[in-house]
This record gives C-alpha cells, structure tokens and sequence, in this order.
C-alpha cells in the first residue's frame, strides 16, 4: 500500500506530464495509497473542463473524486507533436501490456546504458536495450534525488523503478491479490470436489466394470 | 540519508556483479578491437553486449529487491 503511494507520487511527478493514465479515477486511490481527505485535496489541485451549463457552455471547475486522472495532452496528435513523432502510451494498463510486464518496465526505466560500440543512435532518440530495436524516445527520467518521497525513503533510481512499477500494476490490476486468493480457494475445493465426483462414478460403475460375461453354447 | 547523496542499490550491485561477468566482458571488448577499423558503419557489437548485460542482470536481479524498500 504504502509502495502503491509512493509509486503514485513518482508517476505524478515524473510521468504524468507526459503519460496519461486516463483509465484511472482519483476515487481508486481511496483506501489503497490515500486517505479520502488527501485524495480529494489532490484531485482539487487540477482543472477539469465540465459542462455544457445552463447557458450551453463549458465552464472549468476544481477536480472531484469521480474525476479520472488528468490527461498531459490533448489528443494523440498534440502527443506526438510534442515529442518528436513519437506516442508516449497511456500508462493505465502497461504491465499487462507488455510481455513479462512488471520485469519489462523496471528494466527499461533502470536500464538505460551507453549504446555498444558499432551503435549509433539518432538525435532526439535514447539508446535503451531493453527497448525493441533500442532506439526509445524517452529520455531517462528516473535519476536519483530527483524527487523526495515524503516519507523519507531515499529516491534512488532503482527505489524509485520499484515503486512506480508497483503503482503500474496495482493500476492495471487492482484485483490481483483478491483474485489470486479466490484461485487458490476454488482449485483446493474443486480439486476436493474432483476426488469425491471420481470415486463416486468408480462406484456406480463398478456394477458394470464387475460382471463376467461367458459364452456358451445353446444345445 | 540527510546531506550526502544515496547510492542507488542497482548501480552499486551491477559494479560488483561486474567481476563475475570478465567472460562476456572480453568479449565484448574482442568485438569493440576487432570492428575498431571498419569504417562501413554496419559493424556492431550488440550481441556481446547483450551477453555481458545478461550476464550482468542475472546476478544483479535476486539480490536487487531486497536492498529495496
């Protein structure tokens, strides 16, 4: 819970004015990384286009609970314009996106090395091995110190990589640990269910399994 | 944890993980002296590279969450 917190501060600080998680409400947080209180100071903090009003307007108001996360862009285009061609993709379902998921985004985010002899990258793209076909577009952003957690855990890069990859997964799966526990509760009673159903129909059956059938001859 | 600057736990491991991996590592540098001289551009060495990383990662990976908070 507290990783999930500290990882949303790292997506809010770091990320989130290029990456849009726009799946994601204030109202998730509740009662996972924030109090109610906290949560509805911080959706407050933003402005959020709503309307139309009485007079047929859009009119801008403070955020609520039921806001979804803001968006850095606009649309896909301003996106793209903005960095270069490239898309930085919404964030709200990324490790499920992403083969191997989890371990994919830590390492890319931690992973950022000089390019081998022999490679050159063009300007204005990153060398990442981790990235397919290593040219990425992003730039390195997790540096250490580069935000102050505000409970005082040391923002190292990797501390950092950690818990914004916690926050990713909780916020492509908050049902996971639910999920997995009702898995393992179900397989162990059905696999109970599955011995009783087997020695049941081997016991109806063994009337048939039992019989002996002779030939003989008819005088 | 008040003045001086943290030392990032993944840096820290992959320099000592670094003395485990001198097979890869010459590799890597064999490739580098051996495509040194060419000047056609389609040279490269990331397949070395990939081994050494590899190597790396695999021993930097366990021991790396635990340092972690």
């Amino acid at each position: 819970m507290i990783r999930i917190r500290r990882g949303h501060q790292v997506y809010q600080q770091v990320c989130a004015s290029c990456h849009s998680m726009s799946l994601i409400s204030f109202r998730d947080l509740v009662g996972v990384a924030y109090t109610e209180e906290e949560t509805k100071t911080m959706a407050a903090e933003i402005e959020v286009v709503d309307g139309p009003n009485d007079e047929g307007e859009m009119f801008t108001r403070p955020g609520k609970l039921s806001d979804r996360f803001p968006q850095p862009y606009a649309n896909e285009a301003a996106a793209r314009f903005a960095n270069g061609g490239a898309y930085p993709p919404d964030l709200s379902l990324i490790t499920k996106a992403r083969h191997n998921g989890q371990n994919y985004v830590f390492a890319l985010l931690t992973g950022y090395h000089d390019p081998p002899a022999g490679v050159t990258i063009r300007e204005g793209l990153h060398y990442n091995p981790y990235f397919p076909g290593g040219a990425i577009a992003m730039p390195k952003m997790l540096i250490d110190g580069a935000l102050e957690y505000e409970d005082g855990t040391p923002a190292t890069e990797a501390q950092m990589g950690k818990d914004v990859v916690t926050f990713l997964s909780w916020a492509a799966e908050p049902e996971m640990e639910e999920r997995k526990l009702m898995g393992f509760k179900w397989i162990f009673l059905l696999s109970l269910a599955l011995l009783q159903a087997a020695y049941y129909r081997r016991l109806r059956w063994s009337v048939l399994k039992s019989r002996r059938l002779v030939l003989d001859v008819v005088n | 944890m008040a003045d001086e600057e943290p030392v990032d736990q993944k840096k820290l491991l992959e320099s000592i993980c670094q003395s485990n991996c001198a097979k890869p590592k010459n590799g890597y540098e064999e490739c580098v002296k051996r495509i040194s001289g060419d000047d056609t551009g389609t040279m490269h060495c990331t397949g070395q590279y990939f081994d050494y990383l590899a190597c790396v990662d695999k021993c930097v990976a366990p021991k790396l969450f635990g340092k972690l908070k």
